[in-house]
């Protein structure tokens, strides 16, 4: 808008010679309007420029990194990774490069008309161009929107450490996450869905390359001068192989499903409800008595715990006595102290707690299906602190606590009236 | 110096505005951008309402338009030399004329549209919710009674964005906003409702055609209002039931789907 | 203001003019209200033009993109090699052992207590209370305990045979045993829960995260290296927390009570680095610096010693200063 100023001015002045009787000059006060419009447009607020991936910042500033380094891990994910506009896709990725460039890139009509730019227009107002769930949005948000970066998912077939399938991640953006933000795409139609996946997938693995790149500075021997090798064995085999192949894995890695067993549905949510309360699956201990998910306040999940640890860290580095140390340890910690900052400050959210799920509600976030809830209590939640019950739990009770919490929202025949803690009381 | 350009400029361009206005009503629908393909059963009511509003508004807009127009025209100042401007006060006869025949034209409306209105908004069908839609930012969720009939039971079904109702039956939709103002919109059955956070307000219509069409929010409701574009299908009783039972068994699965079928 | 722009002309860009607030007179008669916004419209301008419109971040590096275009082109062809990690060539012969003892300079701070808010019947029965132990400092001897000492790399490994009863892990009053232990890569570890009461077991980094019944165990067998040590814990009880290393080679140590430590067999008469952790460190990754300079000892917390064979090598007394341990 700013750069119409300049030209409204004048052109209110040449009118008024037209439309006045008296010559109208100049005034200095247009001037000075014009001066100044001309100012705002020449900064630069007006343009855009090209979007580029930003660096994981928080872990640079924990990892002590150099400018230098960090300007080496960024021209490597530049050589392996490409940049938002022109991704790239390295055959060890097993990416498929024209889904990408349907995903990547300002959101654009190509040559045959195909709207291209995908992540742009849906994801990344959220998730963040480099998906780094900080996008303008994300602050608003609660959960907040998932930072891909770690390669950490939780609603998946594949066991707690797997990264998930294509499909989970298809069936995520279908669903949406109800209970999130997250909302649904399925009506974008198949192919578009598919190419926002595999463009996730991308970005997990380009995020996840980097925190492997700047993690790995530490374990440089000193002769090796802070700088990383730049060598297809490093890079390739070291760095992006390992992450590449777990995505691949993941494929064949789906958690096997035993068949519910034939006992009748009361019976199994009776024992459900003995598993639920009892000392051996313990779920009440988080999701509380009444099932509302008021057990648990204070633990915080993966994403937010490297967040909320790291600033602790920090601040009571801050209260560390610098008395004993040289000029240039001072100096050195000052600087870790303030970049540390500067990156919890601009580069990450506010750490926040996680609730455990209220199960009386019906609104399931990794899907209502009763595989989805096998899944999840057999493998708990990664990145969640729901831990796995596979092991403790025979797969026939795992059965049953899905059958019970599944009758959760129902308990009371949908009445809210019923006196729920008398209830749970009673049951203890 | 009085410069009669000037009044020429100005009258052409008030002249312009109910020409290219009458212009563009009467090109738009040959360039699609008219009211939609009407598939309910109330929709020829709601559509002649709006034919005879339009009708009604467009007689005053051009008449008002081309009175502007003379006026601007005729008593241009620089073409009539030093004739003076006659002052008057005002008439009270013509205030009194101009108030009642808006006033009888607006009662008219309120009283001709009165059963349309209470088509739509206040004779509900005797009947339990056919889904329930709940609007949130910035999706459609959707639940579905089951067989039982009956919200709030387990065998509910879940769904999103993807509306289906079947053909020449009463529809009740019950609908609710989770978190702001949204509304309920779907052009092709001459339906907006809004979805008010704390209410449950119910909407109804009876669909003719089959087909799909388009739902959408039509209140600005966040930065990804856009983002609410959802999907009604209507289709045959049999159609409908068939596609239930298939989602029914979907939400109730125990085994992975193979994955041809989820992509 | 409006009085400033009265004129008797009154034409359109007099009145925007007017709505401006701001006089269009050609005489140029300034008034002191005009000065005032031409002032305030310019210092806005500036001020706006020089912050930008970012909020203020670290700034971030800019890829070199023609040596990223040189390193793509490099990459994609498979000749393109040398290796990664430098292999560490074997000099010597024999094994050694090798000992030393941290200690703390000073006096410790009091141990934090921790907030106990859930299964208090059991955490904290008649009155107890659980306090945060992430350093441990011996009274009698200074000895600072839980400082995590293993081989970075090796030339050779010892073969010996793995143990074949597994570790014990476990946890009781809801407190784990073992704030820190170590383990080898493929070593079974049995995570017990000596509680009346159901907990979790949380190893973050692995896929471990089980429940454990009360009374119950589990076995966990680590299949990856951890680098440096991995925290542990109990997402029942968020005060509950551990530290765990796994090390392929086994080439590992945690200060006993009293500081010492103690690694046997590992290869002598060659140089073998070390890396020292621990829980408090200010140093990056929890690498504990020591200012012993005859080993080498760096900023990232290794220090380099040659055994001797068949003997026991004994770097003596490392001294920790408080500010090393966050303190």
């Amino acid at each position: 808008m700013t750069h119409f100023l300049p030209f409204l001015v004048t052109a209110m002045n040449r009118h008024s010679t037209f439309m006045c009787r008296n010559r109208f000059s100049l005034s200095p006060v247009a001037l000075v309007l014009t001066v100044c419009g001309s100012l705002l447009f020449v900064s630069g607020c007006g343009k855009t420029p090209a979007a580029s991936f930003r660096p994981n910042m928080v872990e640079a500033a924990k990892q002590r990194l150099k400018p230098e380094q960090e300007e080496q891990v960024a021209t490597i994910l530049e050589a392996m990774f490409g940049t938002p506009d022109n991704p790239i896709a390295m055959p060890e990725t097993g990416l498929d490069i024209g889904k990408l460039r349907l995903a990547a890139g300002p959101v654009h009509s190509d040559i045959v008309g195909r709207k291209n730019g995908l992540f742009r227009e849906h994801c990344s107002h959220c998730h963040g161009v480099t998906g780094d769930g900080m996008g303008p949005t994300a602050a608003f948000l609660n959960p907040y929107p998932r930072d891909y970066r770690p390669g950490w998912f939780k609603f998946k077939s594949t066991e707690r450490a797997d990264k998930p399938t294509h499909g989970d991640l298809v069936t995520i953006l279908n669903n949406g996450i109800y209970g999130t933000s997250m909302p649904s795409f399925e009506l974008l139609g198949e192919a578009k869905v598919d190419a926002l996946v595999e463009y996730v997938k991308y970005l997990s693995m380009r995020g996840e390359a980097e925190l492997n790149m700047m993690r790995y500075f530490f374990e440089l021997d000193d002769e090796d001068e802070g700088k990383l090798p730049e060598t297809r064995d490093f890079l390739v085999e070291e760095i992006l192989l390992p992450v590449a192949e777990r995505w691949q894995e993941a494929e064949d890695a789906v958690i096997e499903v035993p068949e519910m067993p034939e006992v009748d549905l009361a019976e199994s949510i009776a024992m459900g409800k003995e598993l639920f309360y009892g000392n051996k699956a313990n779920c009440v201990k988080c999701h509380g008595v009444t099932a509302l998910g008021d057990g648990q306040a204070n633990d915080y999940d993966d994403w937010n715990k490297v967040v909320k640890q790291w600033s602790d860290e920090v601040q009571s580095s801050h209260e560390v006595s610098t008395k004993e140390m040289s000029r240039e340890e001072k100096a050195e910690h000052r600087e870790y102290l303030a970049r540390a900052d500067k990156a919890l400050a601009g580069d990450a959210l506010e750490p926040r707690t996680i609730q455990p799920r209220n199960l009386r509600q019906a609104i399931y976030r990794g899907g209502r299906r009763p595989i989805d809830f096998y899944y999840r209590i057999h493998a708990g939640i990664n990145g969640a602190p729901m831990p796995a019950a596979a092991g403790t739990l025979t797969p026939d009770e795992i059965w049953h606590v899905v059958n019970y919490i599944r009758s959760l929202p129902y308990e009371f025949d949908g009445e809210l009236g019923a006196d729920r803690s008398m209830v749970a009381r009673d049951r203890l | 110096m009085r410069n009669r350009l000037a009044g020429i400029f100005w009258s052409i361009l008030f002249l312009a505005v109910p020409v290219l206005g009458v212009g563009v009503f009467a090109i738009a629908p040959s360039i699609d951008v008219w009211l939609p393909k009407d598939v309910s059963s109330h929709g020829k009511e709601i559509d002649s309402l709006f034919y005879f509003i339009l009708a009604l508004t467009g007689i005053v807009f051009i008449v008002t338009e081309m009175l502007l127009f003379w006026f601007i025209w005729k008593y241009d100042a620089a073409a009539r030399g030093d004739e003076k401007a006659t002052y008057i006060h005002g008439s009270h006869t013509l205030e009194v004329i101009w108030t009642i025949i808006p006033a009888v034209t607006m009662l008219f409306l309120a009283i001709y549209q009165m059963n349309a209105w209470a088509d739509m908004k206040m004779r509900r069908p005797v009947m339990k919710p056919t889904v329930e839609v709940v609007a949130r930012q910035f999706e459609w969720r959707l639940r579905y009674p089951g067989p039982d009939g009956d919200l709030g039971t387990p065998d509910d079904l879940f769904l999103v964005n993807d509306l289906h109702v079947p053909v020449d039956e009463d529809i009740l939709i019950q609908l609710k906003s989770m978190d702001v103002l949204h509304s309920f919109f779907l052009p092709n059955l001459r339906m907006k409702q809004d979805a008010v956070p704390g209410m449950k307000i119910p909407v109804w219509f009876k669909a003719t055609e089959t087909g799909q069409y388009d739902l959408v929010c039509a209140e600005l409701c966040g930065w990804g209002h856009y983002k609410m574009k959802g999907r009604i299908t209507i289709e045959s009783r049999e159609d409908y039931d068939a596609w239930l039972e298939a989602k029914y068994r979907e939400q109730e699965a125990t085994q992975p789907e193979p994955m041809d079928e989820i992509l | 203001m409006r009085n400033l722009c009265l004129s008797r002309e009154n034409c359109l860009p007099r009145r925007v003019g007017l709505t401006l607030g701001v006089s269009s007179r050609p005489g140029l008669q300034w008034s002191v209200a005009n000065c005032l916004l031409c002032t305030m419209l310019l210092c806005m301008t500036l001020l706006c033009t020089m912050t930008g419109c970012g909020q203020s971040r670290l700034p971030a590096p800019t890829p070199d993109s023609e040596a990223a275009i040189a390193l793509r082109a490099s990459l994609a062809s498979d000749s393109a090699g040398g290796a990664g990690g430098s292999e560490v060539v074997s000099t010597g012969t024999g094994w050694g052992t090798l000992t030393g003892r941290f200690v703390f300079v000073g006096s410790p701070p009091a141990a934090k207590q921790l907030i106990v808010d859930k299964d208090t019947a059991v955490c904290t029965a008649e009155g107890r209370k659980l306090f945060d132990q992430s350093l441990q400092v011996d009274e009698a001897t200074g000895g600072l305990a839980n400082v995590v000492v293993f081989a970075r790399k090796v030339s050779r490994v010892k073969e010996r045979e793995m143990p074949e009863e597994p570790l014990v892990f476990d946890q009781k009053v809801c407190e784990f045993l073992t704030p820190v232990f170590a383990a080898r890569v493929g070593q079974p570890i049995d995570v017990r829960n000596s509680d009346p009461i159901g907990h979790n077991t949380n190893v973050s980094g692995t896929s471990f995260n089980q429940l454990i019944p009360a009374g119950e165990g589990t076995l966990f067998t680590p299949a990856r290296e951890t680098g440096m040590p991995t925290m542990v814990t109990c997402n029942i009880h968020p005060w509950m927390k551990a530290y765990a290393v796994f090390r392929e080679d086994g080439y590992v140590a945690v200060t006993a009570a009293d500081g010492s430590f103690t690694i046997p067999d590992l290869p002598a008469g060659e140089e073998v680095e070390l890396q020292v952790w621990h829980e408090r460190s200010t140093g990056p990754n929890g690498a504990l610096a020591a200012d012993m300079p005859e080993l080498g000892w760096s900023s990232k917390g290794r220090f380099t010693v040659t055994l001797e064979a068949d003997g026991t090598t004994d770097i003596g007394e490392v001294q920790i200063p408080a500010s090393a341990v966050g303190s």
